[in-house]
């Protein structure tokens, strides 16, 4: 007993010793994206730049809390959010420095915050992920609020406690204004819309049949053909620049308390280059928005559906107003 | 202890028992009370400061109705497997059931099971499109009540096994002699000998019920950590009052089992060979008994792993691309995962200690408080917990403010986290030594400490064990803590699956969860089931 106590503390010593030390180059990395989605290119830029790279990977909520909590002290010098609502709430908190104009240049005006706080990297496009064996293509909606009419009662799936969800009602409302954004939410409620808890959860449960069609976005089913290619879901761009297919960039942000603001430049400015965006073209299915990569041909040319854009700079504190509306029409309880 | 061993021994030994503690184990006591509040200080300091109304919040509707599904699922849970983890416990204890061994080693193990993967799995293991086909796919409060039942009935299960392996059987031959069937020496004799156990592993399960997200999220019954969740970034007043909601829940209802439940004493022994039951026609529905807990609690989700691995062999991950892959990539998870539990698990048993001596022997407001406040931080989000460690932390002055984001803070973080099991479990072994050995070596003139090492420490070692290897399975699984606390990038094997499960790379998720299995089935051997055995 005693010996084996001796031992586990020895390892725990060396463990300790082992985290400890480091170089002054290094960037430490909050990332809400996880490893498959990023960990290559954070490696690549490493080993090209002779920079290291340190990384926490969490849920993006989890970690914009975290550095907000963790104040001057954060040892975070760049963050990555799945999407614009965690950034949006660490840029209105003060906590990010503002990136170079030389960078900001690089992607289009509205995948990216107006004051240059945060920058997008990569987009996902909103969709409805139905269920082939169920659902006939004919008869899926043209428009995103046709989901409260009574064809559509308890066949959609929603998660609202989501950040690409909020983000999309967020540009709900300004686009259409609270009044109709809170009659679409109570309209999905009196339309026994069901909640879930993700948008994994959904894909899942459209493939297996156990409901029809789901909101989500629309990189998740590339995954669940990846992993099972038999699998009867398939995705649905809504037409014409409709809201329900809006475009949602992850995104990614320096600390104004880092210590190294001018490496964390330079792995931003690699994360728009052409070789991550080719990473994110052709690995994760995603949109490049940067360095003139095409989408992988899998997708769908954002030109021939027509994506909704959206200035998520206008964001702001709009993500309070957007789960009050979300708490009032008492969607996460369907 | 001190003036009663300067007063000669013939004071009376009952009025002895009921002097003050020695004031430097009271102070040790107050001190760990105090360490666990932190996660309740944080969440009064976070409602006070961003002006959250406590008493408004908790009545809304918006409050009430998750709050009411939390506590029906908590309590539904713990009764449910307050029955299964007991009749489990006996079965495998005290009767012939056939494969015992192989029934002692597997039955744990489904507490390893993170809840969203578990529920994940159970989704995909049964229903229209699942492994099979032919049963039903649940969700809602069933599910969820499935779920939880399915990985938190060895909360009950182990505590009660340890506690069945050592009582003294003469109660029992005695009832047995005199003609009572096995069931009503069951009832009469055996359970009333065990209830303290049995009530610790039930109250720890309906803490955990109260606590969990994960699995109630998947099967989409909507709870109070979802709420706590969902308002976390954009309404923290919300949250954070609702965390304290939490808090004062759980303390409440650990005061009141402390004041509800008795202290009894039947005596327990070691190194007797038990009373052993012949299960005769009742053999068959036994194994059926245990094979169904099994199947559905570990047999589906194993399937359901590994058929992940197999379908997704196409898939393309960052360490593991499919069939065929080496598992090199898990190594250091492995090690991390195998480190931070055992190491944890030994602390949580330590830390503990003192205040399950103090809620076992001395029944004063100041160990009643201590225990219900190490107790009530386990009805908490693990993410609530480790926010709170973080906000203690990051304020700590000087070089204290160099252990954050270490291992130390990290082991902290789970002790606090897990603590309420090991004491539970310990705290249930000390009650139950028979306080005439105390006397007898009181009376002898033993101090306190030999005492305690000498009579107390050998026969509640089992209870030890069992709640050290509880904290051990807990961290092997937990995920905010590890997420947010841990030196950066120490990865776990629970974090791991996180990171796979978190985009749905399924086939990653399968394998690291089967290792994540197995692992933990080495290790509750080498550190709980052996040593109990041996004890």
């Amino acid at each position: 007993m005693k010996r084996s106590a001796m031992l586990v503390l020895l390892v725990v010593l060396g463990l300790a010793a082992g985290s400890c030390g480091g170089s002054d180059d290094v960037i430490t990395v909050y990332s809400g994206r996880t490893s498959n989605l990023i960990g290559p290119l954070l490696e690549d830029f490493a080993d090209s730049t002779g920079i290291d790279i340190e990384v926490r990977y969490g849920q993006s909520a989890d970690l914009a809390l975290l550095i907000d909590q963790e104040g001057d002290r954060s040892p975070a010098d760049i963050f990555i959010s799945q999407s614009p609502g965690a950034v949006g709430f660490l840029a209105g908190k003060g906590k990010l420095r503002p990136i170079g104009d030389e960078v900001l240049g690089l992607v289009p005006r509205e995948f990216r915050n107006a004051a240059g706080l945060w920058i997008g990297i990569s987009g996902r496009v909103r969709v409805i992920v139905y269920n082939r064996d169920l659902v006939d293509p004919s008869e899926l909606p043209a428009s995103v609020f046709e989901l409260t009419e009574e064809r559509f009662r308890d066949r959609v799936a929603v998660a609202p406690a989501n950040g690409s969800f909020q983000d999309f009602v967020t540009a709900m409302r300004e686009t259409h204004g609270d009044d109709t954004t809170l009659a679409w939410l109570e309209g999905l409620v009196a339309n026994d819309a069901r909640t879930y808890a993700n948008n994994t959860s959904i894909v899942q449960a459209v493939g297996r049949g156990d409901v029809p069609m789901g909101l989500v976005n629309h990189y998740y089913n590339f995954r669940a053909k990846a992993e099972d290619p038999g699998v009867a879901s398939e995705n649905y761009y809504f037409p014409d620049r409709n809201i329900g297919s809006l475009m949602i960039v992850t995104a990614i942000g320096v600390l104004s308390t880092s210590d190294v603001p001018e490496l964390a430049d330079q792995l931003v400015e690699y994360m728009l280059g052409e070789e991550a965006q080719r990473f994110y073209s052709e690995k994760t299915f995603e949109y490049p928005l940067a360095a003139g990569v095409a989408p992988s041909s899998v997708l769908p040319a954002l030109s021939s559906i027509g994506v909704a854009t959206y200035d998520f700079d206008r964001l702001g504190g709009g993500l309070e107003r957007t789960k009050e509306l979300i708490d009032e029409s008492g969607l996460e309880h369907s | 202890m001190k003036a009663g061993s300067s007063t000669p021994d013939s004071t009376p030994v009952r009025i002895a028992r009921r002097q003050a503690h020695h004031p430097r184990h009271r102070l040790v006591v107050a001190l760990l009370g105090l360490l666990f509040l932190f996660p309740m200080g944080y969440l009064a300091w976070g409602t006070l400061s961003l002006g959250g109304d406590f008493w408004a919040t908790v009545a809304s509707e918006r409050t009430l109705r998750p709050l009411g599904n939390s506590l029906l699922i908590a309590t539904a849970t713990a009764i449910a497997c307050m029955f299964l983890g007991t009749g489990l416990a006996w079965l495998v204890a005290r009767t012939d059931l056939v494969a015992r061994r192989l029934w002692r080693v597997v039955l744990p193990l489904p507490l390893v099971i993170p809840s969203f993967v578990g529920a994940t799995a159970l989704l995909s293991a049964f229903g229209r499109g699942g492994l099979v086909p032919f049963l039903p796919r649940i969700e809602g409060f069933w599910g969820a009540f499935i779920v939880l039942t399915a990985l938190s009935y060895p909360y009950v299960y182990l505590p009660v096994l340890a506690r069945l392996s050592t009582t003294i059987p003469t109660l029992e031959e005695a009832s047995r002699l005199l003609g009572s069937h096995p069931v009503r020496t069951m009832t009469r004799v055996v359970l009333p000998n065990i209830r303290d156990t049995i009530f610790a592993g039930t109250l720890l399960v309906f803490l955990y019920g109260l606590s969990d997200f994960g699995g109630v999220a998947l099967m989409r019954y909507d709870t109070i950590t979802r709420a706590i969740y969902s308002s976390r970034l954009f309404d923290r007043a919300t949250s954070l009052t609702l965390g304290l909601v939490l808090a004062v829940l759980a303390l409440a209802v650990a005061a009141i089992e402390r004041s509800a439940t008795p202290r009894r004493r039947l005596g327990r022994g070691v190194g007797r060979e038990q009373v052993r039951y012949r299960l005769r026609r009742f053999a068959a529905p036994a194994v059926a008994l245990a094979s169904g807990v099994v199947g559905v609690a570990l047999v589906a989700p194993v399937g359901v792993f590994a058929l992940w691995v197999v379908r997704g062999s196409t898939t393309v991950g960052v360490g593991y691309s499919g069939v065929g892959d080496g598992l090199g990539f898990l190594l250091r998870p492995i090690l991390n995962s195998a480190v931070a539990s055992v190491v944890a698990g030994l602390c949580a048993v330590a830390v503990t200690l003192p205040v399950a001596y103090s809620a076992a022997r001395r029944r004063n407001w100041l160990s009643n408080a201590a225990s219900a406040s190490v107790t009530s931080v386990f009805a908490l989000p693990g993410l609530v917990v480790a926010l709170a460690v973080v906000f203690w932390a990051i304020q700590a002055p000087g070089p204290l403010a160099a252990v954050y984001q270490t291992f130390p803070l990290l082991v902290l973080a789970y002790v606090l986290h897990f603590g309420a099991q090991s004491m539970r479990a310990s705290q249930a072994a000390i009650s139950d030594v028979p306080p005439h050995y105390e006397d007898a070596a009181r009376t002898l003139g033993v101090d306190a400490r030999r005492r305690f090492l000498t009579i107390d420490l050998p026969l509640v070692m089992p209870g030890l064990i069992t709640g050290g290897g509880l904290v051990l399975l807990s961290t092997l699984k937990e995920l905010p803590a590890t997420l947010l606390l841990a030196p950066i990038g120490f990865e776990t094997l629970a974090t791991r699956i996180w990171n796979a499960a978190e985009d749905g790379f399924f086939a990653e998720v399968g394998i690291t969860s089967l290792v994540l299995i197995l692992l933990s089935g080495i290790l509750t051997w080498m550190f709980v089931l052996r040593r109990e055995l041996r004890v």
